[in-house]
């Protein structure tokens, strides 16, 4: 099996080369259907869910709107505990926030639950540049990791791997070597593989998807254990989470856990939702000897002046689920850390809206992540915003602001607008044969693949104005 | 809310759509509304509801063609479109002239009157069609903005339920997106076209002989997948169902 | 300027504070109000019954059994590694309600923590009915690792302490000090990563066996 080729930068080229993909297609129908089914009987079986997400949204907001109140809450609350709180405006200060802390640890190994901060600060590249070696412990992450891929999905980053993609890693890099067929099997082979170095890292590093003003705590909402075993046996306990994650008290964490993780996986409650408090206290037989906080900026205090809605994300994977575009091109063809209707919403923040303007474009505008978000973002309505911003700043190609500049011209002169149509519509039936055209020169993304159907003889207006209405029913079929 | 008391002034929005492609829905609209009791013009100088400049986030020529279509439109006693994606632009409005309050203010009076066709007769007009039939088999397509934005579910069906003879057929999917998204399927056509294979593997799987709609920009896009793909499928909007103009199908105008 | 003052001014500047600390605490308690009038149904009214639904649900995969008292605890241990084929052997949580029981009838119960445990013995601190979530606060009677290294993990829950919510959970904690982990424990281990299809014992336990006492 060759190596695969670098991706093509292009978000074009990256989405038609995931269209041909027939691997992924299947990969992507199980995973998002299965999400999608799993979802849908955890809302059924919930008669007040709206209700429920509106609440929810109230609660997220409510911390936003508090923001710097409850953030410094939480620090204060965190450093009682005997924690450390870092600070970073950026990816580059947050990663050297890290690293300093493991050199400060004399860390050689360093485990990581999955943290999906860690891969938008690009955390990976930062630790293998500083020499330290990187144990992925959650079951995708270290199937990813195997394969030297990013994440595809915020929930299973490894959804565009089939079962026989995992069995060829594992035979390859576990160090039994056997080639299984069963899924049990590998993950009982991971397990194995796994163990040791829980035990033998100096630091361990976790996401958080809660930080709780009123206690100084962060929250972990995981299924496999993994975030436990990273964060207690190690002498070093890192956090690394964006300050939006911020809520007011426990009972919040926890009531928005309610809807997060059905939108997720239609769970009631993952296997481990823990919060974590401080290092290790008197008399405790396990845990960290230190415990840091590296809180990160990131374009969070951008996001805050001009996408507030967007902060309450709280990462539960829905809207790529129920998106027609990321069923259709998976993860990776967005390019950034998140996929998806809330990766097309944040990637312009991180990575700038010149280079990443294809994300908010390629969207069909039809509402639906809007509807399943627990938190009810308006997500057609960020993407419409991000279009506006990208037009007013003059990133969007020529030939479309003229294009749209003639179409609003003429459609504002209705005379104008009647006889450009009597001209067109003759012209374009031209191209037509027997009710159809099978090639518009102006539209081959259309022709390539459908029909168009040739336009009306006369407009409906020309017709109503000449007084051709036919009243009175026709033949019935 | 209903309002079946009056014979309301019912400005009919044709959509460009629907002017330029194919006028027998926007007959169909005409003969529907006069039927559920409405006095309906069609004012001579629209065009456009704005929706290709808003989507593209031209916002400054997306307000221009507002302005005219609230000029034309502010006052009949409803504007009635037969597109919910024109409905729910128009309702859009408000949006874009939170800096102009006066404007707002106009934009928002016609929101609030504007509605999409099929939830316009059954939810304002409480109409149903009488003394249609039609012996076919047909499967419902939802528009995700007539849909989502409007909340137009209930009403096409409860139309089409009173033809006698028409057998409606479930459609797996019915509420997923069809791919055409206005500048979406110009734009990324290729994924545009993914998502239109699947949406008419789903239609040809109903083995229906008719595919019905509310929006023409989705049904062209089907249509035209259907006919590339070899199906025999007929395409109507459900208006022209509903009016009894259902003889040409899309795409099958003779010359 | 350091980070951390160039985050709060921008915060400051966006969202300055234009309320009392108690006027913003008596907003987040309203939410959480509100959040209560939206609640998912509960199957059952008794508390115990309802646990028992929600955490032997497919999806939850734990199993469960109902003792009169910590007594009978050491035998219905001793009935699962049997079952399971497993040594007589248990590493004890050393929470003193299991320390201060007869194991040595039945087993060994004096096995340390390790990485390959094959079965461990714990005590809950409570339990969440909506969920069949069991409560865990780490302390010296309760180190973490008792619930994430074992393959088996058996777990005693009085059924006294179930309570219905997780604001029920909330108000019993309100002024308590926090402790350094809250483990809220639904089911054993699990993962859909490969394929979206359920393996058990991603890296926490394969099983969960739960004695409800009383």
């Amino acid at each position: 099996m060759n190596a695969p080729s670098p991706p093509p930068e292009d978000f074009r080229a990256r989405a038609k080369r995931a269209l041909g993909d027939r691997n992924l297609k299947i990969a992507l129908d199980r995973t998002t259907g299965n999400a999608r089914t799993k979802r849908a009987a955890a809302v059924a079986a919930w008669p007040a869910f709206d209700r429920a997400r509106e609440a929810a949204a109230a609660i997220k907001d409510h911390a936003l709107q508090n923001f710097p109140y409850y953030l410094e809450r939480f620090e204060r609350n965190a450093l009682a505990s005997g924690a450390k709180v870092h600070w970073a405006r950026d990816a580059k200060e947050a990663c050297a926030a890290v690293i300093a802390i493991c050199r400060e640890a004399q860390a050689k190994t360093v485990t990581r639950s999955k943290s999906m901060l860690g891969e938008e600060i690009g955390l990976p590249h930062a630790l293998a540049e500083a020499g330290l070696r990187r144990v992925e412990t959650d079951l995708a992450e270290h199937i990813i990791q195997l394969a030297g891929e990013t994440p595809s999905h915020i929930i299973w980053p490894a959804a565009h791997r089939t079962r026989e993609d995992v069995a060829k890693l594992f035979a390859k890099h576990h160090r039994d070597h056997l080639l299984l067929t069963e899924i049990e099997a590998m993950v009982a082979s991971a397990r194995q593989e796994l163990r040791d170095d829980f035990f033998a890292a100096e630091v361990g590093i976790s996401g958080a998807n809660f930080l709780v003003a009123e206690t100084g705590a962060i929250c972990t909402i995981t299924n496999e254990g993994n975030a436990e075993l990273t964060t207690t046996p190690p002498r070093v306990h890192i956090v690394t989470a964006g300050i939006e994650k911020i809520v007011a008290t426990t009972e919040h964490a926890l009531q928005l856990t309610r809807v997060l993780v059905r939108s997720a996986t239609g769970a009631d409650l993952t296997q481990y939702t823990t919060f974590h408090c401080g290092p290790k206290r008197e008399g405790d037989r396990d845990g960290p000897e230190e415990f840091h906080i590296v809180l990160v900026d990131h374009g969070r205090t951008q996001m805050l002046e001009e996408m507030p809605e967007m902060l309450r994300c709280v990462r539960c994977g829905a809207c790529l689920n129920h998106c027609v575009v990321y069923t259709k091109i998976g993860g990776h063809a967005y390019g950034g850390a998140y996929p998806g209707p809330m990766g097309a919403a944040l990637t312009p923040v991180f990575d700038g809206l010149m280079e990443t303007r294809d994300l908010p474009h390629a969207c069909t505008m039809n509402g639906l992540c809007k509807q399943v978000c627990p938190v009810d973002i308006p997500l057609p309505t960020l993407l419409r915003d991000w279009r506006a911003k990208s037009f007013r700043r003059g990133f969007e190609p020529r030939a479309l602001k003229l294009a749209l500049a003639l179409w609003a011209f003429v459609a504002s002169k209705p005379a104008l607008y009647r006889a450009a149509l009597a001209v067109a519509l003759p012209l374009m039936r031209r191209l037509g044969n027997n009710g159809w055209i099978a090639k518009l020169p102006f539209a081959p993304g259309w022709t390539n693949t459908r029909d168009f159907p040739s336009p009306a003889k006369r407009s409906f207006l020309a017709q109503v104005r000449s007084g051709e209405k036919k009243v009175g029913s026709g033949e019935k079929k | 809310m209903q309002d079946k008391s009056r014979t309301p002034r019912v400005g009919l929005f044709a959509t460009c759509l629907v002017d330029a492609l194919r006028p027998n829905i926007g007959f169909s609209a005409l003969e529907l509304l006069r039927a559920a009791g409405c006095d309906v013009a069609i004012p001579k100088a629209q065009t456009c509801c704005g929706q290709p400049a808003y989507n593209s986030g031209d916002d400054a020529n997306a307000r221009k063609l507002a302005r005219q279509v609230i000029e034309i439109f502010e006052d009949f006693d409803y504007l009635v479109a037969p597109s919910g994606s024109c409905a729910l632009m128009i309702r859009s409005y408000p949006e874009l002239f939170s800096h102009d309050s006066a404007l707002a203010d106009r934009a928002r009076k016609l929101a609030a009157r504007t509605y999409e066709l099929l939830s316009f007769l059954v939810d304002v007009r409480g109409f149903r069609p009488v003394g249609v039939s039609c012996k076919a088999s047909a499967t419902y397509h939802d528009t995700c903005s007539g849909l989502r934005g409007l909340g137009v579910k209930a009403a096409p069906r409860e139309l089409l339920a009173a033809i006698d003879g028409l057998e409606m057929r479930p459609l797996e999917g019915e509420e997923t997106c069809c791919g055409f998204g206005g500048t979406f399927c110009m734009k990324y056509s290729e994924i545009s076209d993914a998502i239109v294979a699947e949406k008419t593997a789903n239609i040809q799987a109903t083995g229906a002989d008719l595919l019905l709609g509310g929006d023409l920009g989705c049904l062209i896009n089907m249509a035209g997948k259907l006919r590339r793909s070899g199906s025999a499928t007929r395409v109507f909007h459900a208006a022209e169902l509903l009016a009894g103009r259902a003889i040409h199908a899309i795409g099958e105008e003779t010359p | 300027m350091s980070a951390r003052h160039d985050i709060f001014t921008a915060l400051r500047r966006l969202r300055p504070q234009e309320f009392s600390a108690e006027t913003i605490e008596a907003r987040a308690r309203k939410l959480a109000r509100a959040m209560q009038d939206s609640l998912p149904p509960l199957e059952c009214s008794d508390l115990c019954e309802n646990f028992i639904a929600r955490v032997t649900a497919e999806k939850v995969g734990a199993t469960v059994e109902r003792l009169a008292g910590w007594p009978d605890l050491p035998e219905a241990v001793a009935r699962y590694a049997e079952m399971h084929g497993l040594e007589k052997e248990v590493a004890l949580q050393p929470d003193p309600r299991l320390q201060t029981l007869d194991w040595t009838v039945f087993l060994r119960a004096d096995a340390p923590l390790r990485p390959d445990s094959m079965l461990a013995v714990g005590a809950a601190r409570g339990g969440i009915a909506e969920t069949g979530s069991l409560v865990f606060h780490s302390g010296p009677e309760a180190p973490t690792l008792y619930g994430f290294l074992p393959l088996h993990h058996i777990v005693a829950l009085e059924a006294r302490t179930i309570v219905a919510r997780f604001e029920d959970y909330a108000a019993a904690e309100q002024g308590q000090p926090q402790p350094r982990n809250v483990n809220f424990i639904t089911g054993a281990s699990g993962t859909t990563d490969i394929e979206g299809v359920l393996a058990r014992g991603a890296h926490g336990p394969r099983r969960l066996h739960i004695l409800i006492v009383g």
